[in-house]
This record gives C-alpha cells, structure tokens and sequence, in this order.
C-alpha cells in the first residue's frame, strides 16, 4: 500500500511542466564544450527562443532516436554524422527544410532533397604520442603508409569502423582513394601492426596521450585540444589526404513548434554561427572564414582542402553496410 | 520454505481460520501490486525490446536468431564472456567469502572501515574502476612507468581482474549477510563432539551458508556477462557478448541483433531459477526461537592470519580509487606531477547541479527500492501464493539484462503515446523506477538472505498468540531484518548517485544526472575533470553514510552496521 501511495505521489511529483510556444529541444553530437559555446551565442541572438540541448555521441543519440521514434521528444538534430542521419530509420523521421540564408553552405554539403545540411565536419587525424616516440627511438610517422613499417608493431591503435564513425571515415577513405581490391590489402597489411581496434573515435587519442601506445588513429579536433590540454602529443594528418564526415543539421517531422525550430535551422548558417564554429572546428563549409592560430599550431594549413581526401560522401553513406561486414570479417576478434 | 515451516503453515491454517482469511486477502494484494509494479516496470519494458527480436525485414520471425547462430563469431564471443564470468565470479565469491568471514567471525581489528573500502567499486562511476586500473597496470601506469614493470593488461586476464573487483562488493554484502546471524548451540556441539576448527567450517558454516553462496555466485557471474564497460576499456581485442550488443545498438542502430543476445543473456537468470529449489530446500534457519547468537571467541592466530587478508584485499581497493584522486589533483598526470585544483573548477553542462539532481533522485530510489525489494522479498520467502514462483524469477530477472538494453525497453515502452503511462517519460520518476528495477535482483536477494535465516517458528509463534502477517511483519520480521534493510537502501542509494548505461536513454536536458555529466567531460576529452567529478560523487555518497551513521548513533542504535 506504502508503495502506491509513495509513487503517486512521485508521479505528481515529477510530472514535467508542458513546453511553453516558443521551446525546443534540440538533440546534438557536437562535443558538449563546443556545443555549449553555440548555444551560449544562440540565445544571445534570439533571447526569447528557450532551446533545451541534449548532448549524446552519435552513437548513442542514433539509437535514442530510433528508439523514440514512435514519439519523437526533439525538434532539431544538430551536429550529427551525416553517414548516420541519412540511415533510413533516422531519415524518415527528418522534414526538408531550406534554412534562410543556405545559399552559403555549397552544394555539396546539403542533401538533394534538402532533409539536412552540414556546415562543420571533421577529419582523420593521428595522434603521435612523443614522448613514447623517442623513448622507443622511433620517426614520427606521415603517412598511412608509414604505418605499415614493422617497428610501429603493437604500438598503433584505432577505432573499429563497425561501432565508430571516425573509424569508418578512415576506413571508406582509403578504400575510396586505392579501390576496393588495393585497399583491403593495404588493411590487412596494417592489421599486422595494430595493437587494438577500439569502440570509440576519440579513445585512440586518448590512449596515445596517456602514452598507452604510440601512436592513436583520431580525428583533428581531439588532436587539437589533447595537445591544448598539455599532452605531449602531434597532430599528423596522413599524407594521403584525410577521410573526412560531415555533421548535419535537420528539423525533425514531428516537431510541435516548427517555426520555432526554422528558426534556430535558419541561426546555424548566419554568419554569428559561422564565426563561432571557426572558433572550434577546423572544417567549416560557409567559405570565406580564417582558421584560428591555435589550430595553425597545431600542425593544420591555412586550407584545409589540401589535406582532405575528396570523400565521395553519398558512396561512404552507401557502402557503409557492406563495408563494415567485409571489415569485421577480416580484422574483428 | 522448508518442509517443516509448510507443515506449520498448515497447522496454523487450522487453528484460526478468521484471522487468515484476511492474512491470505492481505498476503495477496501485496503479491498482486508488487506483481503489477513489475509487469509494468520490468516486464513491459523487456518485452518490449524482445519484441525487436523477431523484427526482420521479412515480417515477424525467428530470421534474427537463426543468422546470429550461425556466425562463428558468436560462439567465440559465448565462450570468452562464460570463460571470463566464471573465472571472475569464482574469484570475487571466494575472496568474498574469506572477506566477509574475517568481518562477522573473528576479531580483526577496524571493521567498520574494512567494510567500508570494498564497498568503494559501488559508489564511485565504473569510469573510475577502469581508469584506476589503467593507471595503475597499463603500458605507461604507475607500475610501468614508476617502478620499471613491463604489464600489460590489455585483454583475458585484465578483464578478469577488472570484473573481479567490480563485483566483489555485491557478492561480500550477500555472503556478510549470510554469515551474519548463527546459532551458538551448533557450534558448542561440534566443539564438544571433537570436530576440528576445518571440519566445523566444512560441516557447519558452509552448508548454512549454501544460499548466500548460490545467491552470490549467480549475481556475480549475471554482473560479468552483462557488462560492457571493464571489456571496452581494458579488453583491447578481447570481446564479449556485452560488447557485441554494444556494437549492435550504440555502433549500428541494429535493435534487432542487439537484441537477440540480449535474450541468449537472459539464460543465467532462468538456470538459476532452476537450480533455486534444490539449494534452497536444503537451507535451514540459523534463527530459531531456540538460538543462541553466536559470540566470536579469543582465537589470536586466527585473527592475525584473517587480518593480514583483509588488509591486502583493503590496499588492492583503496588503491584504485586512490590513484584516479591523485591524477584528478594533479596538473597533468603521469607527465606534471604539480599539484593544481583545476580540474575540480567544473565548466561542464549545468556545472555541479546534477549532482544535486542525483542526491534527490538516489534518495527516493532508496525508499522506493527497499519497500519494493523488501516486500517482494517477503511475499516470496514467506507467503505462498499462486504469484511467488513467478514473482521469484522475476525479482532476480534484472540482473540477467545489461543496463543499456533496459533503458532502450523503457524508451520503447514508456514514449509509446498508447501506454497510459506515457506521462511519466522524461521525468525523474521514471528513472527512479528504472533504478529500482535495474538493481532489484540483488537487493531482493541480499534481503532473501537475511530473511531465510529467520526461522519461520517466530512467524507461527506470533500467528498463535493471534498476530496477523502485517503485525508479525512489524513485530517480530522487522526487528530482527531492518538493519539489513538499511544495507538494501544504502545500496539502492549508491547504484542510483553512480550508474550510467541504463539511465542514458532516459535523460532529457531537465534531469540531467551526475553519472551523465561524467560521460559528457570524459567524451570531450577532460578526464582529468571527469575522475574529479567521479570523486565529489564520491565524497557525497560517503558523506550520506555517515550521515545515516550519525542519525542511527544519536538514535542509540549504536551496534548496528550500514553495510553488514
């Protein structure tokens, strides 16, 4: 008895109070640091939008979607892989929507039928424990390729492609740039030397920081500021060119205050949030930006065109099935 | 129930028929609402995820589980995670037993803080666990880096290791429980009978003890078969089935297959419950009318020996969490070793509030959690009505079921606009209820523990002299259970400040929670921020014990232990 009183009361209790007109809920992947900093400039350019931020890796924010999917909680999707937003069960729940002012996002990064665009993304990068290096006596790697050398032996980790979105940009690139048949052989010839495969994009890193192995298949922002926190690390991008992902924005069909929601899509392209993504991310699609020097530091060029591999991003988003079968067959333990 | 309590039950049924009328009417309300808690909160939820299951693209079908079956891999994966459960398991249970046994039979000096520090593992998020261990034992830990080892724990072994720690508390409080009550008069028997110290133990206190163990060894290995955490981080390559779901759901939205292994994990609960009677038919009540409480006597070699133990087992714990405090005070471990407080000035989402959201929340997850594992407890061991059976699998269902499978069947069943209950998605409650529920298995059974050494005489002597269940419940049970009780909530408390998987599903920007922001500092990379956020948990939930320590002192309950 004790207990059905106990949760009635709770559930009065607790009972959320209903959104008010001009409340969204947002659901992103921007790193909580960065996505915290957007938010703060946008609700200083619309004061009377409430935007509540949910911040999930993309993982983990995929499968919340699809789970709610019989009663989507969000309006917006912000910031998100945009090979896992075009995965049927999340596209579907997607409305196309021209944000005022898209024009300045290119052609490329929007979706022909205009369900999401992208206006950040992010790139592979290694990071390259130093410390580790030179105790091991070991040369700076550049290049994919120069991780085949037998010496980096057990001394390279990086994310599997089946449970991490970084470690399939890494994966679809160098298939895309050697073809299929060139481009698993060379997998299979990097296995040799690699320690681990782990579930996370950013882990690599991190390990490489924490001098746990040497050298950790990343991506540029992680880079950047495990070096800013004081790690004894670089930043190498591989000469090949870098795999690279987009991060998306849509609004969600099922949204109950869309013109509010249109209205925070239509803030994501301004030139405010222009500026504050240059702030944080090195791959930023509005053209026209400057790259802050921290980032300069840290080893990028002023142009980040000339490292990245021209991803063919609709064939990565096609082939992703396959792809992580095929790999999982050969390298998964 | 023994054959000798049913007998009484009989018995008493004769002997007033008015008064148990209204015992059975009462006997079968709480078995029917804690029945309906758990259809709605537990059964609902995990069908609904089952139910996934047999999606294929092809319609409704059993496609799922022929595929799954016939991939190699999964068999490989079945025989790392049950080689690597059991090893744990045997491991955390036999280090337990000797642990708990130093505790309640012998003098070992400082007890209320050995107790203590190998609770440490419940109530500090697993990041600390995996964290500590790495630094400790990884390629460039302290042992590595300090002191010129060449470890490596990446793999078989370091997931053993980590498991091991990981459930050794849940198993040392059901083995303290079991050890914790005794009859003098057995003893004195075999002492006088000639029976060697070895023989009484072999004899005497294992066979009494034959639940707790069972009870034990079943929760430990579930613990380690369902988690995911220790084997992402320390297994390097070494996989499990716990990973695979996580590879299924996190890394590629496939419901379906994730769920299929869920349901293949679901079989140690279902093995357990087949093996449930044969243990328990041969278990008897240490607590009769008759009892005499045992009294541990002068015995200084043994105290000596028992002690050198439990003070390694108290380094091995205190270490871990010792040395994430270290790297969380310092500038930059292990590469500037500066002392620094910046890791604890917190910039994460909502700064330090949600730790505040989980003191509420791990509040009434502890007084909703002991009523509804207490009772359930009660209605199974001690009333029989048609729903106990039932009922008993379903209380130690939940531990079979790994946290992020649970929170997605909440999601799937509570955010459908056709459940009635629809309105309690996004709200505290619901995660409160996802917390009893996620935890219910072991409260329920380091209650059961306590309960079955309570020798059913008291009930009968009290149904004689005219009490009804409700007042031999408050007269005679609860005196004798509730400082296990207290345990049960304590742990409650614990499990809701700390655990992360389930409850992920299930947060909104409004009740964010401490285990969320811990995620949310070590995803972007500050994990030095993140272990300094684990240790203010940390200190609250130890702040709280003493708290309940200090209340139960002035209360003038001065003997009695938060964790038994």
């Amino acid at each position: 008895m004790d207990s059905k009183l106990c949760i009635t009361a709770l559930v009065a209790l607790l009972l959320s109070v209903p959104a008010a007109a001009d409340e969204i809920t947002v659901y992103t992947s921007y790193e909580e640091d960065e996505a915290a900093r957007f938010l703060e400039l946008a609700k200083k350019d619309m004061p009377d939008l409430e935007v509540n931020m949910l911040r999930l890796s993309t993982g983990e924010l995929a499968a919340r979607i699809i789970a709610e999917k019989a009663n989507p909680q969000h309006d917006v999707i912000w910031g998100f892989a945009a090979s896992t937003i075009v995965t049927p069960q999340i596209e579907e729940t997607l409305e196309a929507y021209r944000p005022k002012g898209i024009d300045a996002v290119p052609k490329e990064f929007r979706a022909a039928d205009d369900k999401w665009f992208a206006v950040t993304g992010y790139m592979a990068a290694f990071c390259v424990n130093d410390e580790r290096l030179e105790k091991l006596g070991l040369e700076k790697p550049t290049s994919w390729k120069d991780l085949l050398d037998p010496k980096y032996k057990g001394e390279i980790v990086m994310p599997n492609p089946a449970s991490s979105g970084t470690g399939y940009i890494q994966v679809s690139s160098l298939l895309q740039m050697m073809g299929e048949d060139e481009g698993w052989a060379f997998l299979e010839k990097l296995d040799k030397n690699v320690a681990q495969y782990i579930k996370s994009g950013s882990k690599p890193c991190h390990a490489a920081s924490a001098g746990e192995f040497a050298v950790g298949a990343s991506y540029d922002m992680r880079a950047i500021k495990n070096i800013e926190e004081g790690y004894p690390i670089s930043m190498v991008t591989p000469a090949e060119g870098s795999g690279n992902e987009l991060e998306a924005n849509a609004l969600v069909a099922t949204s109950n205050n869309k013109e509010a929601a249109k209205r925070f899509l239509d803030w994501t392209v301004t030139k405010t949030a222009a500026d504050a993504y240059l702030e944080w991310k090195a791959i930023v699609t509005i053209p026209g930006g400057t790259m802050p020097q921290r980032f300069l530091d840290a080893g990028l060029p002023q142009d980040t065109n000339s490292v990245l591999h021209p991803t063919d991003f609709k064939a990565a988003a096609e082939d992703r099935k396959d792809i992580i079968a095929t790999w999982q067959e050969k390298f998964e333990r | 129930m023994s054959g000798a309590a049913r007998t009484a039950a009989r018995r008493g049924e004769r002997r007033s028929l008015p008064a148990l009328t209204s015992d059975r009417g009462i006997a079968l309300l709480l078995s029917a609402i804690m029945a309906g808690l758990m259809l709605v909160f537990l059964v609902m939820p995990v069908a609904a995820i089952l139910l996934r299951s047999l999606d294929t693209q092809a319609g409704p079908g059993l496609g799922n589980f022929t595929a799954t079956f016939a991939d190699p891999r999964f068999w490989d994966l079945l025989v790392n995670s049950l080689t690597v459960s059991l090893l744990s398991s045997t491991l955390a249970v036999g280090l337990a037993y000797l642990y708990a046994y130093a505790l309640q039979r012998s003098n070992v000096p400082l007890k209320p803080l050995l107790r203590i520090v190998v609770m440490m593992p419940l109530f500090a998020p697993s990041l600390v666990q995996a964290q500590g261990l790495l630094l400790l034992l990884g390629r460039n830990g302290a042992f590595n880096r300090f002191l010129g080892f060449d470890l490596d724990i990446y793999g078989f072994w370091g997931v053993a290791l980590a498991n091991t720690l990981y459930t050794f508390p849940y198993a040392f409080l059901i083995l303290s429980a079991a050890l914790a009550v005794a009859d003098a008069r057995v003893y004195e028997s075999a002492t006088m009978l000639g029976a060697r110290p070895g023989r009484i133990f072999r004899t005497v206190t294992l066979p009494a003890t034959r639940y707790g163990i069972a009870a034990a060894v079943f929760v430990t290995f579930s613990l380690s078969v369902t988690d995911f955490g220790n084997a992402i981080v320390i297994g390097g390559n070494f996989s499990v089935l716990a990973t695979e779901i996580y590879n299924k759901v996190i890394g590629q939205g496939q419901f379906a297959l994730g769920a299929v292994i869920g349901v293949v994990l679901l079989a140690p609960a279902i093995v357990s419950k087949l093996l449930e009677k044969r243990i328990s038919s041969r278990q008897q009540a240490q607590m009769t009318d008759k009892s005499v409480p045992l009294t541990t006597r002068a015995n200084r070699m043994r105290d000596l020996v028992l002690s050198g133990y439990c003070y390694a087992v108290m380094i091995v714990f205190l270490a871990i969490p010792g040395i994430v405090a270290t790297a969380s005070f310092v500038k930059l471990w292990p590469y500037n070793m500066a002392f620094s407080l910046k890791h604890y000035a917190f910039d994460v989402q909502n700064g330090t509030e949600p730790l505040w959201n989980s003191v509420y929340v791990a509040l009434a997850t502890a007084g909703l959690g002991v009523t509804i594992a207490t009772v359930s407890a009660i209605v199974v061991q001690k009333f029989r009505t048609p729903l106990s059976g039932p009922l008993s699998f379903l209380a130690i269902l939940p531990s079979s079921i790994p946290g992020m499978v649970l929170g997605l069947g909440y999601v799937l069943a509570f955010n459908n606009p056709a459940n009635p209950l629809n309105m309690m998605y996004g709200t505290l409650a619901l995660i409160i209820f996802l917390y009893v529920y996620y935890n219910h298995a072991q409260a329920f059974l380091i209650a059961s523990t306590s309960l079955k050494q309570i020798s059913s005489s008291f009930d009968e002597a009290s149904t004689m002299l005219g009490g009804g269940v409700v007042r031999t419940f408050f007269k005679v049970t609860l005196p004798l259970l509730w400082p296990t009780l207290l345990g049960v909530g304590v742990f409650f408390f614990m499990r809701a400040m700390v655990s992360l998987s389930a409850v992920i599903f299930l947060i909104t920007p409004e009740t964010q929670v401490a285990a969320v922001s811990v995620l949310q500092l070590a995803d972007r990379g500050a994990v030095n921020q993140a272990a300094a956020f684990s240790m203010c948990i940390m200190a609250i939930v130890i702040a709280c014990l003493l708290i309940v320590r200090l209340v139960l002192w002035l209360a003038g309950a001065k003997s009695v232990t938060l964790i038994r």
